[in-house]
């Protein structure tokens, strides 16, 4: 058992991320410039959807972040606050994560009908159902702006507010602070729920304007979840290796998020097979539309099927014993698998074209592996370089203890 | 806690079955569970007012066996469901004679699907899985609690009833096979605690009382009546109407058509209509819009109470694609799917669909088409009670823009558009 006196003896502060931090930014650069090289070659249709498919990866990541923090405050949870700092710092991303949204407007506004086909001022002229021309009204240039506007400054207004409120706390150990939190978390979830379903209609539903779907926000919001365990579990693993946090997060802590991992894996395949199953049953054209490229042909059904089998049957059976869980080792590596299966979810998503559109050549383009370094790199460096400016755990926190002391059962 | 095996004693002299140790805190608690442990006493337990924390590891109880109960039964439940639902709706009887009939499965085409689908028996394989897991997870629970009893000789010590407000426990049972009570009661008294206390079993027998188990022999015969009941009017055969135990509306006192009625002077309970009335909400009847009908045979003309407007033979068009075209075809060629699938299967008695755009058809009157969609003809049923009259028309004067666009000349193409044309 871990109480607070022995903490004060172990370090949790991370003064420097050594060669790390530049290297990620670099790293970062140059894929965002090799994405760019292959735009200029392969035609910038093929590289604003990598775009959008490594951007929503790492916002995925903030926003699953974002949402955690909002809910460890509204259940006035005890175990997690020695991880809670880390979930502020990755959430705090989401001002830079706001900045790098901005290319995504590039084809919105010029029209690109290869990404946005709604975007484009023919396209509802040439849509012979009527449908683009019906929800005009929704999917329009400005009012997509708009709404864009309102979703970030939300996150952003969440993200910076809690990060804010908890650091403060660090230097005064002021309990209004956590009431101040608690109070705010209740709206904030309201407001995160509204706009995460919106935005993932927006960026990632629209991309094929004639298909809906209403459990649709709530799949994305699934896959967030997923991506943020298994990225949290691998800062932990991090920062523990660096030597941090050494004593204050046990076994007890990765126990937990291995179980909040499997949780959402299971969530996930729920709430994908809830709008599989439906438009499967009820086998309406207008619904089937959305699968009929993803199980067209041989690639798409690959990866359907790898999704169904890495994304939920084998984590599922992975995590189910409480060994893995509470195993370092075990735990980074379904943390890395988990990654790798969250970004090919959302691969699944963005890259088939809406049926009836030409294919790409090639299923998987280089840019959409560029720029995953790319935009990943720039991600990684803004949050070693937030982790080198915040105490690494809220350290008056008035929960800190329970924290500490915390035990399964 | 464990007990032994339960015998009478025949000095009638309280049976020893417990040494109880009281504490005043959970960190004694620990300390001397350790001691307990250390002393290699299997047959021990701590009873406390709320879960400690480490006590675990403390007593060095190995982890329980619960979760392997309850994945056997979740497998089971997961094989079972699929097993289920592959019996009952993918296997016919046809192939399993040797089933009596009841046990058979019985292929039930839902929704086109095929009849063993796993998509749809997804939802039926979490549920049993669901099930079944959650309900080993309870009684397993129990099970390994040795629950339920419904008395604890630890409750014969008075002390002990502290253990739900602010004490805690350490009892060594009588039966471990290392007890011995000079040795464990050194070891108790080395620990620290407040008290340590003989429990001793319950004076008496621990059989049920004799009234007790007559009453429960008598519940459980009646209980069985009612099945007994139910099996005997499932195998004979009886002339008199059902037991009626709750009538909800069943039977009201009203009267029913052809009934006599004493209030009406024609002494009938229907009433016949009024003469040179109509209901409410009817119309007169028009044998133009409602049949097809004109002066002298069919009508030639549209009911002068429709507009014929380009909206309304829209309407049409969207009323002859839901209801003809599955058969005549969506261009009404007489190739609709349902004409393809006979041909394929070489559907004997098949009679074509007619060409709606044949000169045949072009030529027959308004009404008479309007007659043929509301009575049928041939193989092609009525849809008179499908579609109502209105729509009838609409579908009438969409065929004619059908009919009119595959026999159009190069003239009938406004002159600004003729350029498009494909020569």
């Amino acid at each position: 058992m871990t109480t607070s006196a022995d903490i004060t003896s172990e370090s949790r502060r991370l003064t420097s991320t050594g060669p790390l931090g530049p290297a990620a930014a670099i790293a970062g650069v140059a894929g965002l410039a090799v994405g760019v090289l292959f735009g200029l070659r392969d035609g910038w249709d093929v590289f604003f959807r990598s775009y959008l498919l490594n951007y929503t990866f790492v916002l995925s990541l903030a926003l699953g972040a974002l949402f955690f923090v909002l809910l460890q405050h509204i259940t006035k949870a005890g175990w997690s606050v020695a991880l809670r700092r880390l979930a502020e710092l990755i959430a705090a991303t989401l001002p830079l994560l706001a900045v790098l949204f901005l290319p995504l407007l590039i084809p919105v506004v010029r029209g690109m009908a290869g990404v946005y086909e709604w975007a484009d001022p023919h396209a509802a002229g040439h849509d012979t159902t009527g449908l683009l021309a019906h929800k005009q009204p929704y999917l329009n240039v400005p009012f997509f702006i708009a709404r864009c506007v309102i979703y970030f400054l939300v996150w952003v207004l969440l993200a910076r507010h809690f990060l804010r409120q908890s650091v403060a706390q660090d230097a005064t150990g002021d309990p209004r602070h956590t009431l101040a939190m608690q109070w705010w978390s209740a709206p904030g979830l309201l407001l995160y729920g509204l706009t995460v379903t919106f935005f993932a209609i927006d960026a990632l539903m629209s991309l094929n304007p004639h298909w809906f779907s209403t459990i649709w926000g709530v799949y994305f919001f699934s896959g967030c979840l997923v991506g943020f365990f298994a990225f949290l579990a691998l800062v932990v693993c991090g920062v523990q290796r660096s030597g941090r946090l050494a004593r204050s997060i046990t076994v007890e802590h990765y126990h937990d998020l291995g179980k909040l991992a499997f949780a959402f894996v299971v969530f996930w395949a729920y709430i994908a097979f809830s709008q599989y199953m439906l438009i499967w049953y009820a086998n309406i054209p207008e619904e089937t539309v959305w699968y009929r490229p993803r199980q067209g042909d041989g690639w798409w059904v690959g990866v359907s099927l790898l999704l169904l089998a890495g994304h939920f049957v084998a984590p599922f059976l992975a995590l189910l014993s409480r060994w893995p869980k509470r195993r370092k080792g075990t735990l980074a590596v379904a943390g890395v698998w988990l990654l790798a299966m969250h970004w090919l979810d959302l691969y699944y998503i963005v890259i088939p074209r809406p049926a009836g559109h030409d294919h790409a050549a090639a299923p998987l383009h280089v840019s959409d592996v560029a720029l995953f370094v790319g935009l990943g790199g720039l991600f990684l460096a803004a949050l070693l370089r937030l982790l080198t400016r915040y105490p690494l755990i809220p350290e008056r926190d008035p929960r800190l203890a329970d924290s500490l002391a915390f035990e399964n059962i | 806690m464990n007990q032994g095996p339960d015998k009478t004693n025949p000095a009638d002299e309280p049976r020893l079955h417990a040494l109880l140790l009281e504490l005043d805190s959970p960190g004694a608690l620990l300390t001397a569970a350790e001691r307990v442990r250390d002393a290699g006493f299997t047959r021990w337990d701590t009873h406390t007012p709320y879960p400690v924390h480490g006590i675990d590891n403390a007593m060095g109880t190995r982890r329980t066996r619960l979760p392997w109960i309850v994945f056997v039964f979740g497998l089971v439940g997961c094989i079972g469901g699929l097993l289920l639902q592959w019996w009952t709706n993918a296997t016919s009887g046809a192939a399993f004679a040797f089933v009596p009939t009841f046990g058979q499965g019985y292929n039930y085409l839902v929704s086109g699907k095929p009849e063993f689908s796993l998509p749809a028996n997804i939802p039926i394989i979490f549920e049993t899985t669901v099930l079944l897991a959650a309900l080993a997870a309870v009684f397993g629970m129990l099970a390994l609690n040795n629950l339920p009893r419904h008395h604890h000789p630890l409750f014969n010590a008075p002390r002990f009833r502290r253990v739900t407000a602010d004490r805690f426990f350490i009892a060594i049972d009588a039966a471990d096979p290392r007890f011995d009570a000079d040795r464990a009661r050194a070891l108790l008294d080395s620990l620290g605690g407040l008290e340590v206390e003989e429990v001793y079993d319950a004076p008496g027998s621990a059989r049920l009382p004799q009234w007790l188990v007559i009453t429960i022999m008598i519940v459980v015969s009646l209980a069985l009546l009612p099945p007994l009941l139910a099996a005997k009017a499932r195998l004979s055969k009886s002339d008199r109407p059902r037991i009626h135990l709750i009538h909800d509306m069943d039977n009201q006192e009203r009267f029913k058509a052809q009934q006599a009625h004493p209030l009406f002077a024609d002494g009938r309970a229907m009433r016949p209509t009024i003469p040179n009335t109509i209901a409410r909400d009817d119309t007169l009847p028009d044998p133009h819009l409602d049949a097809g009908r004109g002066e002298d045979g069919w009508a030639t003309a549209y009911p002068p109470r429709l507009d014929i407007t380009v909206d309304f033979v829209r309407h049409g068009q969207a009323q002859f694609n839901i209801f003809c075209a599955s058969c005549h075809g969506i261009g009404g060629a007489g190739d609709g799917i349902i004409h393809q699938r006979a041909l394929r299967l070489d559907e004997p008695g098949w009679i074509a669909p007619t060409v709606l755009v044949s000169d045949l058809v072009r030529e027959r009157e308004l009404g008479h088409i309007f007659n043929t969609i509301a009575a049928g003809i041939r193989s092609m049923p009525p849809h008179g009670d499908q579609i109502p009259p209105a729509d009838r028309w609409a579908i009438v004067a969409y065929m004619r823009a059908l009919e009119l666009s595959q026999h159009a000349a190069r003239e009938d193409v406004p002159p600004e558009k003729r350029t498009e044309l494909q020569p």
